[in-house]
């Protein structure tokens, strides 16, 4: 099976973006892996550390292997704006 | 050319401007220079490309090389041996007026062969507000003195009707004369060293020198760009000004041995002074760029050759003239900084060969805190709060990030003592110490910020004034990588104490007795018992909190780095009897990961 890094948790192989920790294989190399990750919204107010001013609005998104539930990226968001997409280009 | 003869030469170019930069900090008297770092030196080619970006502030290597340019068009046939040129406006090439550029035509054998320039943020430059950031200001003509372009000094001579202008438009103008006399000694400095170079070895051998040094740069850079993976990486920053909240959108796409830098969808630019010129932009993008892609490269044109940046007009990264930028270099040219951190540190990740140079984002948004008002000694002060130079590493993939560690766009960034800016200012520091909780937790955490508390002293008027321009207050900045969470955010608080001595030794802000009022942006006193407590962001975390060795997390908790709360809930410890209990630790971070499965985007 050809492998290569995608990330730090995650691997292309076979065409596949895939959890680092178990392999199991989360989209197609030119899709969004995002939107098949298992995905916790929290507050980032809520959070250890927040400050006397933090947005109400704004979150951190946690998205982890649906298969192992590793963590395998976050992003700070406002609700209203997408998820932002990496994308490795894969030859042939 | 022999290999020795050349890397001779290079190394030399590199004392040049070290030599230029010690001269700069022994003359200048002001601690946001010699204290803080904000300088920048740095030698260019007779045409202004870059040809050896020195330490300091690394997003004005490209806005000097753009002024250096700037002063060859505008100065054409009228350039001589002696001469100095000033320009600060930044709609031409720099950043904000209040960083001013003096350049210098280097000449040999009577022939231009090179230019040295450098900056400071000088002690006033004349703006709405003191300091230099203004963030009362509605436009660029608000701003202070901004020049395109002007010869200071003609021949040699300094043309005193010149110099009386500026120091006629600043306040403390014999603070500001010192800023630029410290400029003038670092330019002449960096002009002897050169020219004794070009004396030993011929200005032809120093020329191809120089022209090669560019080149190796330039196919180093693309040589390891072609190591590095196609595709497209995206990063977004959050500013809010005033109830308005601005978005630095970027995708950084990687091709073969070419970079793009496209920030489309960045919001329109902001009616307050956070918006950044393109000139701005591009050198936020290249602080990160530097120092993550090309450490073991010469920072020069050839590093800038395989980089484009696409910046919509009329953005807050690339605004249109007369939209006010006094505060540009901690507004959205941080955020650039930022976002170019981020998408840089992705593309790293997702290499084998140098997974192991990524990083998180490190201290992420300067405070900037400009005190003015009389001193102890019955004179002006008017100076930076230098603990926003203190910064916070970000997590690298190799370990944590260090604590109030500085920042990626200046390497070299520092805070004063205490001491010294009590010494500057009528005030007395309750205490300044790293903050608990504010390095993004990760497999490795990000550093620490930090916090400090002051109240007036010894003030003639009973107190001070100080201008408060800052940001990431509502949104962290300071973003995790691959799992990590970001750094904690900013927050500057006016304590509106009551009439007790009760808060003359507070050790928190919890101690401090009295009202207390979330402050950003504008400008506000400090009398009386009342405080001012700061609190700064730390880096971002890398990886998986629970991925986190349990011996580690108990060791930052013993070291007041996290609190027991963020050692329990973010990073799956459990605590018998105050001691680390393995088997406990382990059934939590099951659960904990079993909990992140309940919900599919």
């Amino acid at each position: 099976m050809a492998r290569r890094r995608f990330s730090d948790t995650l691997i292309l192989a076979d065409g596949k973006i895939c959890c680092g920790a178990c392999e199991r294989p989360l989209a197609a190399a030119d899709r969004s892996w995002k939107e098949q990750a298992a995905l916790t919204v929290v507050p980032v107010a809520s959070l250890p550390g927040a400050g006397l001013g933090t947005d109400s609005r704004i979150v951190l998104r946690r998205f982890a292997c649906s298969g192992c539930g590793s963590l395998l990226e976050t992003e700070v968001a406002l609700p209203e704006d997408p998820f932002l997409e990496d994308r490795i280009v894969v030859a042939g | 050319m022999d290999p020795i003869t050349f890397s001779i030469i290079r190394h030399r170019l590199f004392r040049v401007v070290e030599e230029a930069v010690m001269t700069l900090k022994h003359v200048s008297g002001s601690a946001i220079t010699n204290e803080g770092h904000d300088l920048m030196v740095s030698l260019y080619r007779a045409d202004g490309s870059l040809l050896m970006g020195g330490v300091g502030f690394l997003h004005h290597l490209t806005s000097a090389a753009e002024a250096c340019k700037a002063i060859i068009r505008r100065f054409d046939g009228q350039i001589h041996e002696g001469d100095l040129f000033l320009l600060n406006d930044p709609y031409t090439a720099a950043l904000h007026t209040s960083d001013i550029y003096l350049i210098a035509p280097i000449h040999y054998q009577g022939r231009l062969v090179a230019w040295s320039a450098c900056f400071v943020h000088v002690f006033d430059i004349g703006a709405m507000n003191p300091g230099g950031f203004a963030p009362d200001a509605v436009d660029i003509f608000t701003e202070g003195f901004s020049s395109p372009g002007l010869k200071l000094i003609d021949r040699g001579e300094m043309r005193q009707d010149v110099w009386d202008t500026i120091l006629n438009m600043v306040r403390g103008p014999e603070m500001v004369a010192l800023d630029l006399r410290s400029m003038i000694a670092c330019n002449n400095v960096a002009g002897e060293r050169l020219i004794a170079l070009f004396e030993k070895y011929g200005a032809e051998i120093v020329d191809d020198a120089c022209r090669m040094l560019i080149e190796q740069s330039e196919q180093r850079l693309r040589e390891r760009l072609r190591e590095l993976p196609d595709g497209q990486w995206q990063s977004r920053q959050y500013l809010e000004v005033k109830g308005e909240t601005y978005r630095v959108v970027l995708t950084m796409r990687k091709q073969g041995d070419e970079l793009v830098f496209d920030f489309t969808g960045s919001s329109p630019q902001s009616k307050y002074s956070v918006n950044c010129s393109k000139w701005a932009s591009l050198g936020g993008l290249f602080a990160p760029l530097f120092p993550l892609l090309c450490y073991d490269i010469t920072w020069n044109e050839g590093v800038i050759r395989p980089v484009r940046m696409i910046a919509p007009e009329g953005s807050i990264v690339n605004c249109a003239r007369p939209a006010p930028v006094s505060v540009a270099t901690v507004g959205a040219i941080q955020s650039v900084n930022n976002a170019a951190c981020a998408t840089i540190g992705k593309m790293l990740a997702a290499s084998e060969r140098y997974a192991e140079e990524s990083t998180a984002v490190w201290h992420a948004n300067h405070f900037a805190i400009f005190m003015f008002g009389t001193n102890q000694r019955g004179g002006l002060s008017i100076g930076i709060l230098t603990e926003t130079f203190a910064g916070a590493g970000g997590a690298r993939h190799v370990g944590d990030g260090v604590d109030i560690g500085g920042e990626i766009p200046n390497p070299i960034s520092r805070m004063a003592n205490v001491e010294t800016i009590e010494a500057t200012f009528p005030v007395r520091y309750l205490f300044r110490r790293r903050l608990k909780d504010s390095g993004g937790p990760g497999r490795h955490r990000g550093g620490t910020g930090g916090e400090m508390m002051i109240v007036a002293h010894d003030a003639p008027d009973g107190g001070i004034d100080y201008v408060v321009s800052g940001k990431g207050t509502k949104f962290p900045q300071s973003d995790g990588l691959a799992g990590g969470y970001p750094g904690a955010l900013n927050d500057y608080v006016w304590i509106h104490a009551d009439e007790s001595d009760a808060t003359a030794f507070a050790g928190s802000l919890a101690d401090m007795k009295g009202r207390h009022e979330p402050i950003s942006w504008g400008v506000y006193p400090l009398r009386g018992k009342d405080g001012l407590y700061v609190r700064w962001n730390g880096g971002g975390g890398l990886g998986d909190p629970l991925d986190r060795p349990a011996e580690q997390v108990v060791n930052d908790v013993t070291a007041g780095a996290i609190s027991t709360r963020a050692a329990e809930e973010v990073y799956g410890v459990a605590f018998k009897d105050g001691v680390l209990d393995p088997t406990l630790t382990e059934a939590r971070r099951r659960d904990l990961k079993a909990r992140r499965l309940q919900e599919v985007a």
